[in-house]
């Protein structure tokens, strides 16, 4: 029967096929969560009974027709379901989703049963899961240190096997880098290639997009076919894929030029030689299988006002989420209600011009224009690792009294991925290093606007050739 | 040679292809008309005959309109060379020309057309009329006392006038579809992200301008669009791509369509002008008789009170961080002097709207977005008919006093700013005229995306109640 290392794609045959039914793969996993979640605090809301219940009954025929999974607890709202953001004035309110979003329903349809929402940092802000909401997530590999964030507790849950597949969001890494950390298969798309309408509008769609973590290239691709596309009222809009994304598993990517950037062109920390090590290596990897790996990469990745430019984006974008949280709550929330960091941004967003924001966009336009013309003067991907620094202690990013500290740490420990963010370019964190100590290192790719299907297929041609399938973290289930 | 005056521009280029007219001709047959008339009108304020011609001598690009004749409005969207002053009497006094030429400008030219001057605007576009303290007021060719509309009110006399065939126009409020209504054209604002903004911008005004041209006839309007349609590198989003070309919608049978039809004003917040109350009521009754379905029906949301305060918050906001960038070109701070006293205050007014208010306030103009295209994807609809504008092309000087201007704009926004929120594609159609003459529109809006739903039925209308015949009293 079904066991933890099987994926999403070979627990959906087994439905198909008779060989297990959807309430015993739930049940397993719920066994299995219920084996690792105390350790982990991966999953915080268990909904364990509804999932059984869902399981038993008339499950959508999707391609994902009785398999489990996570959702983390930011967007992909279901109606009555526990929903806090990370966000203890939520969670002290016992706020439910009063509706379903246009992404949890993607997911239904396609036939997944979720058994649980899992953690996050307060509004995704931070790149750890560590809510003093929930306390931390920890790392399957080594519990003292992070998941990395903000779908640190969905990365946790799959990298410990409790479920293949988990829900994730990227607003400046948050899918790549739990997947660096833990491990994992983590794909963010082209900006506007999923939908969350109608909690999410096409203002957030600029910077954040939605998906999953997974352990194989196949669950994300059958994942994105099953939950990409638009909703009523999405402006911003991926172009359509030429065909399904399954079919671009296994697929011949042909000889590709890559660009190779390992050091921080934001000069915000050096990189870690580990962090390098997995570049170099993959860089090598890619090389061996026919493709060129030059030491080039879009120059305006070097600009140094865009860390400014993001935080400031960030910064009004959270101090807005802050003062709707508060609508909802019925009063307004003050600094007592939110994390430092998160009321120190809310500070800095109120103070924000708006002219200073849309300024900031267009600089996001600017350096999305660069990223672009850079592809299009002849390169097929862009490597990086994902991260500065192999996975930090928990606790690293909490600094009470002075909140920004913990944010300049995490620009060290995130140096690359924020900028796909902001060029709205489709980035893959792939599996393919761990250092001497064990512990996950992520490499990064990414590719033009819209080339999702190269990600995937040179992402199924390096699964292949360096598996990362026989690797189990110590806590697993 | 046929009288090129009346002539579009899909005829002018057969001309040119067939070997009747060479460019050389149309350009200075245009040329010729534009200071026959333009005395009179003001719609051309800075001729680029000397640019034109030196185009034509260096041999133009083979595209759809080679050699056909064309205007640019002096805004949304610059020309590397020409001079851009956007109505703005500080650029105008800096002389300032442009550095750079806009994808859309790149893309006219590349197909073959040549732009012989730039059109009339008001300050920045923020008017619904033509009349700018730098430039003076475009005049109506139907009536030189009043308004061509705005703010594409340059283009809207160019056109009308026969000057050229088409001209380019942008469409923040309403400022293709009002000038195309009081100056009795064809204006189709595409979709947001149809047409690519770039290089200097990636979207304008949060998303509610979007960039094409006034024609007199629809499939001007269509294969124009075809030509500057699609993604340009960097672009932060596209609209998805048309089925087909939209040059072959014209024509095409539109099928039996569901269309709504409201002729009070959005939040009953104008009174409407009988004469556009009848032009609308006349063309539902025209669209039945071409076997649609119209019934009194219109999205619930068009009468929820987000609309105004939304569309007035990003409005200032832009217009504030637009002022900033004058202020970087010219290289230093602005002052009050600058600007004309209306766009002053809205500069003022912005200095304390915070960048998190600006994005809750984007927050709630896109979930009204969302509660007004479920009106067509839900409650399928296929077209929303209103009147173009609230009232008849007014008087000059009417919608500019001082006191009571803003106010009086409300009524010649209110029908078409809603979509520009909404970013749908919608388009004024020159269906019907006051009883003294004055042209008069009606508007269709489709939902997201549907500009091959507007050009079938816009053609159908123009096959079945033609407007190519009628000429206003000052034509070249």
């Amino acid at each position: 029967m079904a066991d933890a290392s099987l994926d999403a794609t070979a627990q959906a045959e087994l439905v198909r096929r008779g060989d297990a039914s959807p309430l015993e793969l739930v049940e397993e996993a719920i066994n299995r969560a219920e084996k690792v979640n105390g350790e982990l605090n991966a999953i915080i809301h268990p909904l364990y009974d509804k999932a059984r219940e869902q399981a038993a009954g008339a499950l959508p025929d999707g391609p994902f027709r009785g398999v489990p999974v996570v959702f983390k607890d930011l967007n992909c709202q279901v109606e009555g379901d526990p929903y806090n953001a990370g966000m203890n004035a939520a969670k002290r309110a016992g706020w439910r989703s009063d509706h379903t979003d246009a992404l949890a329903q993607k997911f239904l349809e396609a036939g997944f049963v979720c058994i649980g929402r899992t953690n996050t940092p307060e509004l995704g802000i931070v790149p750890t899961a560590e809510p003093l909401a929930w306390g931390p997530t920890r790392n399957p590999w080594d519990t003292t240190r992070t998941t990395g964030g903000s779908s640190g507790g969905s990365a946790a849950a799959v990298a410990s096997g409790i479920v293949a597949v988990g829900h994730a969001n990227d607003g400046g890494g948050s899918i790549r880098i739990p997947a660096s950390c833990c491990g994992l298969v983590g794909l963010k798309p082209s900006r506007g290639r999923t939908s969350t309408l109608p909690d999410t509008t096409p203002v957030d769609a600029m910077l954040n997009v939605e998906l999953c973590v997974t352990r194989t290239v196949r669950d994300t691709a059958g994942v994105l076919d099953a939950v990409h596309g638009p909703a009523t009222g999405d402006t911003v809009r991926a172009p359509a894929p030429a065909r399904p994304y399954t079919q671009e598993v296994g697929v011949d990517p042909g000889k590709l030029r890559v660009g190779f950037l390992a050091h921080n062109p934001l000069g915000t920390g050096e990189i870690h030689a580990d962090c390098v090590a997995a570049a170099e290596r993959a860089a090598q990897l890619l090389e061996s299988l026919g493709h060129t790996v030059v030491h080039e990469f879009p120059a305006i990745a070097a600009d140094p006002t865009l860390v400014g430019q993001f935080t400031n984006i960030w910064a009004a974008m959270n101090a807005a989420d802050v003062d709707a949280w508060g609508q909802q709550l019925g009063r307004e929330l003050t600094a007592d209600d939110v994390e430092p960091l998160t009321w120190a941004l809310v500070e800095m967003g109120r103070g924000l011009a708006a002219p200073d924001y849309i300024a900031a966009q267009r600089a996001l336009a600017a350096l999305q224009q660069g990223c672009e013309a850079w592809f299009a003067s002849g390169f097929d991907l862009l490597l990086t690792p994902t991260l500065g620094e192999p996975p930090v202690e928990l606790g690293h990013f909490h600094t009470p009294e002075e909140p920004f500290l913990g944010f300049m740490r995490a620009a060290t420990f995130v140096p690359y991925t924020p900028l796909t963010n902001m060029s709205g370019e489709p980035a893959i964190s792939l599996p393919l290093h761990w250092n001497a100590q064990g512990l996950p290192i992520g490499v990064h790719l990414v590719a033009a606007y819209g080339r999702e299907d190269l990600l995937l297929r040179v992402g199924s041609q390096l699964e292949q050739a360096h598996p990362w399938a026989d690797r189990v973290p110590p806590v697993h289930a | 040679m046929a009288d090129l005056s009346t002539l579009d521009a899909t005829a002018q280029a057969e001309l040119v292809r067939s070997g009747q007219a060479s460019a050389a001709e149309l350009v200075d047959a245009a040329i010729e008309r534009i200071e026959k008339v333009n005395g009179e009108l003001n719609a051309v304020i800075l001729p680029l005959y000397e640019r034109a011609r030196g185009a034509v001598e260096q041999g133009l690009p083979a595209g759809p309109f080679t050699g056909v004749p064309m205007v640019v409005k002096d805004l949304d969207g610059t020309l590397a060379g020409a001079p851009y002053h956007a109505g703005n009497i500080a650029l105008k006094n800096a002389n300032y020309v442009a550095d750079t030429t806009s994808h859309l400008f790149a893309k006219l030219q590349g197909a073959g057309f040549v732009i012989v001057g730039k059109t009339n605007t008001p300050e920045f576009g923020l008017m619904t009329t033509t009349e700018s303290v730098a430039y003076g007021p475009a005049r109506n060719p139907w009536d030189v006392t009043r308004s061509t509309g705005g703010s594409s009110g340059g283009t809207g006399a160019a056109v009308a006038s026969g000057m050229v065939p088409l001209g380019h126009a942008g469409d923040g409020g309403g400022s293709i579809r009002i000038p195309a209504s009081m100056c009795g054209l064809f204006g189709l604002k595409p979709s947001r992200g149809r047409i690519s903004l770039g290089p200097d911008e990636t979207e304008a005004w949060a998303g509610l301008v979007m960039r094409h041209v006034l024609t007199h006839t629809v499939r001007d309007s269509a294969a124009v669009l075809d030509v500057l349609q699609g993604y340009m590198t960097g672009d932060s989003y596209t609209a998805p791509p048309p089925a087909r070309a939209y040059a072959s919608e014209v024509g095409a049978d539109p099928g039996q369509l569901r269309i709504g039809v409201r002729t009070t004003a959005p939040l009953g917040i104008a009174a409407v002008d009988p004469e556009c109350v009848r032009a609308t009521e006349a063309a539902a009754r025209t669209l039945e008789s071409l076997g649609h379905t119209v019934e009194e029906a219109s999205p619930a949301a068009l009468d929820d009170g987000a609309l105004l305060e939304a569309f007035g918050n990003v409005m200032i906001a832009d217009i504030r961080a637009d002022l900033l960038d004058v202020a970087r070109i010219l290289g230093r701070d602005l002052t009050a002097d600058d600007v004309e006293p209306g766009t002053w205050s809205s500069y003022e007014n912005a200095a304390a709207f915070d960048a998190a208010s600006y994005v809750a306030v984007l927050r709630k103009m896109h979930a009204w977005t969302r509660r007004m295209l479920a009106w067509w994807d839900d409650d399928r609809f296929d077209l929303l008919l209103t009147p173009t504008l609230g009232g008849v092309p007014p008087e000059l000087g009417y919608l500019t006093d001082p006191a009571e201007g803003l106010g009086r704009m409300l009524p010649y926004a209110i029908f078409t700013a809603p979509f520009n929120m909404t970013g749908q594609p919608a388009m004024s159609v020159p269906l019907a005229s006051t009883a003294s003459g004055l042209p008069v529109g009606v508007q269709l809006v489709a939902a997201a995306f549907r500009e091959d739903v507007l050009i079938r039925i816009a053609a159908q209308l123009e096959q079945a109640q033609g407007w190519a015949d009628r000429r206003p009293p000052l034509h070249a």
